[in-house]
């Protein structure tokens, strides 16, 4: 079993990473490639050197290692979370559309102003308003930056996901996460670089929000489920102890002589090493899900030791969450459970779905703040919540609300983010933004730029365009940063 | 002095030698000679491009200092200062010179900020074509190709003229091509690379014994001619056209019939149909003069072509649904113009192109197209016969109507009077509260457009209707799906409006039928916001049919009814099913009540019966003559017509259809505006005409056609002179042959994309490619048959330093199998390979990672039947992840070149995935049954997924290892001898050897 251990051969070797870099591929794809940064500084004489000629990544010095994305899928009402509207409580019941322009909605059910169901109360030094859904985010009020000024161009989920994840409406776009792992690579080689960890709800327009798009393959997301196999095809298939290493060495062994005879075989070679990798992961990867080694108090900060499942099983993906940013996995998003409720789609019953909603993850995303902040993670990670649009002030029926792309709240907290701030204004009635409209390029724009990249320079040619992220748009939002 | 200024410029050389690289500007491969005669398109260009044309492009809008360096008058136009830019002859005198040798940031071009800088190498350059003239060309792949004729080289080397071509380059650097591989690499190439399988040993050994000369050439031609050539081929062309076989966003609704479109392109590979055809039948497939029948079922083949453009993803519930038609029309041009043309007209969306000349009016010419298209069910059994069968029924009407003439005409006079009588009548009336949209009750389908063959050209009006074979009446007229029988196939489409009103309401009758209003080329029509679009009609009764359009007022609209309904957007005919109608109208609040017959023209003859069989009559006419046989019943003699409509009634039954696939039909001429910076709701005041690309061309002009002028931009593709169709695709099919194009970037022959490694043997085998009338199967055959396919993979040291990526192609390109090629490998080598062609998709097999909105309730079989890659189903959200990871792209956009990766991912399936251990345990199987000892059952494996026979040395480790893996199982060596688990790991270890996914 030990001869797997001794190396981990450059996955890609400083010949093809040289070709690459000559033939112009993107331009700062290489490292990312075949792997990550650091394995590649085993070959490469001084890969940073090349780095810094190119004058390419990172072009600012990172504040950002991490990235933990954790996405409320449906729409978190604002009005009902982090953004509270006293208007709304005078006028309850009274008819929207004699009060301000009412646009088209999905749903064209348009009914009377609906105050919000729950009461706010201020939290930290910063005497943020959080609503009595979320007591314990809002007991880390101090850690947030909250926005309450973001606005989608989308109001219907599927493109309003392909929009928050790829910057593009359009299906087929690279996700943010694959856009992040083609910059920065990487700094597990045993792991992959974007990970997806599946709630139990994929959110609208499935797994191409995860995809890498006309990047290489290589950067799509790779989806992590609970339980015993984590990532697919990560069990060996033989049944007997020690016997796929056998199996390995032999492969080697003839591989490496064919390879003897042929000359500027380097592909090869890099397929070769690839068994290596996959080899650690089998066994890296298992571990992971294995929280034997996290104390009781650990996992009751999570909530794990909750009644309510699903905020057991959420506490337990943001604890694997932080255990992939401490094996240095670049970017983690983290999918909604399972409630009994549509995910946070509250088109009617508001109250029941958005009480269970925030009962499954109020308490795990706290513990994951607080976990990572007395780990001293959080000084390189940034935490990002959100959900894909707003809901509207008025009702849908009588007890849910349509969506809402032209306001909605999100926030950030960890590395470079100015904490207990807000930022951003809606009008009265939460329905609007009026100042300091944030737009999903903007996020971007904010997350690459604390991962030490420029948005403007992060981009990949394919079909004539040098195409980013961003698109054409997206301004940091400096504000919220520290 | 000199030495610090020689230390500085070394110093910059080697930052530009990075820079450069890492860029790709200019062509100059590090070499500091500079060209003798420098190329304005290969030397110049690709520097201006890269430094300059962001500034001092084509598109005005970003344009700084008002100079244009990409056209000849700009760059030596007479500026402010009265210096040029550019003075041909004059390096000296050009103000580009001392900007670009500058150093004072306020001075020098390109400035500091933009990032970019010249190397010495492209000042140098840029110095001497000035000095040379300063010569401009359009950009090369604008200019017609022509024949530059190739250095001749003996045959020994040079099997045709692709090898004098790659010669010649080859000797300019004093390279040597790489001897010829061995037959067994021969076989395994050939048969991969043509087919995506591999050889069977019946195929290798027949090959290896056969000595003769022609032997290479008749495994090539045997190879060409297996129907897998047309299953490995057709999987290119839908890379090229993002073949997927659901719509992707929420639901993953499926595209009906996707898969006709897939096996239309199997056959026509494999019959070798001129690329032309090819090209005409995908962009107006529906619309042309003479159609090809698949000669096995004589069904339409050539409308099938058009289901290209129903490929892209489609939501259901946009809230704008004019951004939704504007991303999916994007879609569509985006592949139409890479795929045919390699050109990318879609970055013209928000302003002209920055590095083509392509500005916006193009784009929007193209829109224009797609926009006067329609989505339409399309039948997919109809046949040459039926095609037949409906002109007989066609004659046989018109003899029925001659027939009842004659019989009237006995009564000549009477009629007469009545006639003038009918003549004398006004129609119309003032004030109407409402719209018509369309009046069938005239003598005509007032101008909407009748697509397939239910409604026929006419109304209903004065059609003879017989009952128990006896006529009795003619007919009041309507438009009517069952002008022969029911569960016919045929939609009426009214002309684009713009929706005004609050309602449309249609007087319609029928049963299991659909009348849709479609908004602004809206299709996926459902709750929530457009389900009240999509009314069924199910009553024999006249019903008013009403629509709700109030929220789409100022959209652009048309209507159309069909028998038939869509059930989650796939469209269903059942036999019983029809649609009639009398008229359209819109209106606001109440159905009025007054809604007179539309003033119908003027009657061409005196002769009411001459009107009534030239089917000119009015509602009037058809009133007399129903009074007239009314009381001269007796008189009539038409026996003969009640003969003819039996006959009519018996063959009409045989025009029903019952199979349908999504294609595209014409609608009325549409002329788009420009959408300013892109956006759908800032439109230019004026409209563009509908023309071709007019990027090399000084004059476009504008298409005539009154429908979408689709075959007339086909027309222009194929237009002999169009210098990009050929090149394009010759290109593309020497990147599937060697593995990269001799234009790398096959789907971008612009000015950034890359240039062409060999331009001349490019153009030679565009005119050949034309020259043979477009027969892709001769371009295959010649580059296969040319000496440079069949070199070893190993190049020399020299080539390996002079050339590391294999430009000049001294060797043949090491090149990993596609994702399809390693599955179906499995398959094939394993003997599990299901042969069967054609027919739906097999059920994607679902894993517990492929979650989400959408996913089938079932999951299809782990192999996949064992039926070849190109047969499992394409889901847009449930993607293969075999297939993903082995780098099939993702369908969204055109893909002529996959990305090859290379990750542990891969090395995890083939390691430890069910469907991999499967194909082993099945080669174990077979290898104990067919093969009696250890070394002969290692060479039968080695045949099977290695296509030879195993060296001495690999025969021994073999032997050693197969002893190792008996003893893991506590088995002596005869015990493992015949153990099926012994075997299997063998097996799977082979698959796992990079030999089998690699080219070698």
């Amino acid at each position: 079993m030990g001869n797997r251990k001794h190396i981990i051969h450059n996955p890609m070797s400083r010949r093809e990473m040289l070709g690459l870099c000559k033939s112009g591929f993107g331009s700062m794809a290489f490292m990312g490639m075949f792997g990550s940064l650091s394995s590649c500084s085993t070959q490469i004489d001084d890969p940073k050197s090349i780095i810094t000629q190119m004058g390419q990544v990172p072009h600012y010095v990172p504040k950002v290692k991490n990235i933990i994305f954790l996405y409320m899928d449906g729409g978190i009402s604002q009005v009902d979370s982090f953004d509270p509207k006293p208007r709304l409580d005078k006028e309850n019941g009274e008819d929207p559309k004699k009060k301000f322009k009412v646009d088209n909605t999905q749903f064209d059910n348009v009914g009377k102003i609906l105050k919000s169901p729950w009461d706010f109360k201020q939290y930290g030094e910063c005497g943020m308003p959080v609503s009595e859904l979320f007591p314990h985010i809002g007991s880390c009020a101090d850690d947030l930056a909250l926005i309450r000024s973001m606005v989608s161009d989308f109001p219907e989920h599927t493109n309003a996901n392909y929009f928050l994840h790829t910057g593009s409406g359009i299906q087929g776009r690279p996700s943010m996460g694959s856009w992040v792992t083609y910059g920065l690579g990487s700094e597990n080689s045993n792991l992959p670089g974007y990970v997806v960890l599946d709630g139990g709800l994929i959110p609208p327009g499935g797994l191409d929000n995860f995809k890498s798009g006309f990047l290489p393959a290589s950067y799509q997301a790779s989806i992590l489920k609970s339980g015993p196999v984590p990532l697919a095809n990560i069990q060996p298939q033989e049944t007997i102890e020690g016997l796929q290493n056998k199996k390995l060495d032999f492969i080697k062994q003839m591989d490496d002589t064919m390879i003897g005879k042929l000359q500027n075989a380097d592909a090869v070679e890099s397929a070769i090493s690839n068994y290596e990798l996959a080899y650690q992961m089998q066994s890296s990867v298992p571990e992971l899900t294995e929280f034997s080694s996290e104390s009781a108090a650990t996992k009751k900060l999570y909530g794990m030791d909750s009644d309510d499942p699903h905020t057991r099983s959420y506490g337990a993906q943001c604890l694997l969450a932080r255990r992939l940013v401490e094996r240095g996995v670049r970017f983690i998003e983290l999918t909604c459970p399972k409630v009994k409720a549509d995910r946070w789609d509250q088109h009617a019953g508001l109250k029941d779905g958005h009480e269970r909603n925030a009962h499954a993850v109020d308490q795990p995303i706290a513990g994951l703040i607080k976990d990572m902040k007395a780990r001293g993670l959080l000084e390189e990670t940034l935490i990002v919540f959100t959900g894909e649009f707003g809901r509207t002030p008025f009702a849908q029926g009588s007890d849910g609300r349509d969506h809402n792309p032209s306001a909605f709240s999100m926030w950030m907290a960890g590395a470079g983010i100015k904490g207990g701030t807000i930022f951003g204004k809606t009008d009265d009635y939460g329905y609007r933004v009026i100042e300091n409209e944030t737009t999903i390029h903007d996020l971007h724009a904010t997350m690459l730029h604390l991962l030490g990249m420029d948005h403007e320079r992060l981009r990949f040619r394919f079909g004539g365009r040098d195409i980013r992220l961003t698109d054409v748009h997206g301004h940091v939002v400096r504000d919220v940063l520290a | 002095m000199t030495f610090r200024g020689k230390n500085i410029y070394t110093t910059i050389g080697a930052i530009c030698f990075v820079a450069c690289s890492l860029f790709q500007c200019g062509n100059q491969e590090n070499t500091t000679k500079l060209p003798k005669h420098v190329d304005f398109n290969f030397d110049v260009r690709p520097i201006l491009v890269q430094n300059c044309y962001l500034c001092h492009g084509p598109d005005p809008s970003s344009r700084k200092a008002d100079l244009r360096l990409d056209t000849f008058e700009g760059a030596t136009a007479l500026r402010d200062e009265g210096k040029r830019a550019i003075v041909p002859g004059s390096p000296n005198k050009s103000e580009l010179v001392w900007r670009i040798s500058h150093t004072d940031p306020e001075i020098m071009m390109p400035p500091p900020e933009s990032n970019l800088k010249l190397s010495n190498y492209d000042v140098a350059v840029l110095k001497k074509w000035i000095d040379q003239g300063a010569e401009w060309k359009p950009h090369w792949a604008f200019i017609p190709p022509t024949i530059k004729e190739p250095e001749q080289f003996d045959t020994e080397d040079a099997a045709n003229e692709i090898d004098n071509y790659l010669l010649e380059k080859m000797e300019l650097k004093g390279l040597k091509p790489a001897p010829l591989a061995s037959k067994h690499t021969l076989i395994r190439r050939v048969a991969y690379i043509l087919t995506g399988l591999p050889p069977t040993p019946e195929e290798i050994t027949a090959f290896s014994k056969d000595d003769s000369p022609e032997a290479y050439e008749k495994m090539v031609d045997q190879y060409l001619n297996t129907s897998a050539f047309g299953e490995r081929w057709a999987r290119h062309w839908m890379d090229i056209v993002r073949y997927a076989e659901t719509k992707g966003h929420e639901f993953d609704y499926t595209i009906m019939g996707a898969w006709r479109y897939r096996d239309y392109l199997i056959r026509a590979f494999n019959q070798d149909v001129s690329y032309p055809q090819l090209v005409k039948e995908h962009l107006a497939g529906d619309l042309m003069d003479s159609t090809r029948w698949n000669p096995d079922n004589n069904t339409n083949e050539s409308q099938i072509g058009t289901l290209f453009y129903a490929l892209s993803e489609g939501t259901h519930s946009p809230v704008d649904v004019r951004k939704d038609e504007a991303d999916r029309i994007d879609n569509i041009i985006d592949v139409t113009s890479k795929t045919f043309q390699g050109l990318t007209v879609s970055c013209a969306r928000c302003h002209d192109h920055k590095f083509d000349p392509i500005p916006t009016a193009d784009y929007y010419s193209m829109y224009g197209l797609i926009e006067s298209s329609r989505f339409s069910p399309v039948p997919a059994n109809f046949t040459k016969d039926k095609a037949k069968s409906h002109e007989e029924i066609l004659q046989l009407k018109k003899d029925v109507r001659s027939i009842i003439a004659n019989a009237l005409e006995q009564d000549d006079s009477e009629l007469k009077k009545m006639g003038q009588k009918s003549m004398n009548q006004a129609d119309g009336a003032d004030d109407l509260n409402f719209d018509y949209l369309g009046d069938f009750r005239g003598n005509d389908l007032d101008g909407w457009k009748s697509d397939g063959m239910a409604f026929g050209q006419y109304s209903t009006l004065g059609d003879p209707e017989f009952s128990n074979d006896k006529m009795v009446h003619f007919a009041s007229g309507k438009a009517s799906s069952r002008m022969f029988s029911t569960g016919i196939y045929g939609a009426l489409r009214s002309p684009n409006f713009t929706i005004d009103k609050d309602f449309i309401g249609v007087y319609a009758r029928g049963n299991k039928a659909t009348i849709r209003i479609i908004v602004d080329n809206f299709q996926l029509i459902q709750n929530p916001i457009y389900g009240g679009l999509d009314k069924k009609v199910n009553s024999e009764t006249w019903k008013q049919v009403i629509f709700n359009i109030a929220d789409w007022k100022g959209h652009k609209a048309y209507i159309e009814f069909f028998p038939g309904t869509y059930q989650r957007h796939v469209y269903n005919l059942p036999k019983e099913a029809f649609i009639e109608a009398e008229y359209a109208i819109a209106f606001d609040e109440d159905w009025p009540e007054n809604i007179p017959i539309k003033a119908s023209k003027t009657h061409e003859n005196p002769s009411l019966i001459a009107n009534w069989l030239e089917r000119k009559d009015s509602p009037q006419e058809v009133a007399l003559l129903n009074d007239f046989i009314q009381t001269n019943k007796k008189a009539l003699k038409i026996h003969e017509a009640e003969k003819q409509q039996q006959h009519i009634e018996e063959l009409s039954a045989s025009l029903r259809d019952s199979v349908f696939f999504i294609g595209i039909n014409d609608g009325f001429g549409i002329n788009s505006h420009v959408f300013n910076r892109g956006n759908h709701a800032d439109l230019s005041e004026e409209e563009v005409p509908r023309h071709f690309l007019s990027a090399w061309s000084d004059t476009v002009s504008a298409f005539n056609s009154s429908g979408s002028g689709r075959m007339e931009f086909a027309d222009e593709v194929l237009n002999p002179n169009n210098p990009l169709t050929d090149r394009v695709m010759v290109n593309r099919i020497w990147h599937y042959v060697f593995g990269k194009g001799i234009v790398p970037t096959v789907d971008n022959f612009g000015l950034q994309g890359k240039l062409p490694s060999h331009p001349e043997l490019l153009d030679y085998l565009a005119i050949q490619f034309q020259k043979d009338g477009g027969s892709i199967k001769t371009m295959i055959k010649m580059m296969v048959m040319s000496k440079a396919f069949q070199r070893e993979v190993a190049g020399g040291a020299e080539a390996e330093i002079a050339d590391p990526q294999n430009i000049l192609l001294t060797h043949f390109p090491l090149r990993r199998l596609e994702a399809e090629a390693i599955r179906d490998g499995l398959l094939a080598s394993a003997g599990n390979l299901n042969q069967e062609m054609y027919g739906p998709p097999v059920p994607v097999h679902l894993t517990d990672f492929m979650q989400g909105r959408g996913r089938p309730g079932t999951s299809g079989p782990l192999d996949g039947n064992g039926r070849r890659s190109i047969y499992q189903e394409v889901r847009r959200n449930f993607l293969e992840p075999m297939m993903l990871t082995f780098d099939r792209p993702i369908p969204f956009s055109t893909f002529g070149n996959r990305n090859v990766t290379n990750v542990p991912a891969q090395s995890l399936i083939l390691m430890n995935d069910p469907f991999v251990l499967h194909q082993a345990e099945v080669l174990a199987k077979a290898s104990i049954i067919h093969e009696k000892s250890n070394e002969e059952r290692i060479k039968y494996i080695y045949i099977k997924t290695l296509s030879r026979e195993p060296l001495e040395e690999e025969l021994q480790s073999a032997k050693a290892y197969i002893k190792i893996l008996a003893q893991s199982y506590g088995l002596n060596e005869a015990e493992g001898t015949d153990s099926l688990e012994v075997w299997k790991d063998y097996c799977h270890s082979v698959y796992n050897l990079k030999e089998f996914i690699y080219l070698i």
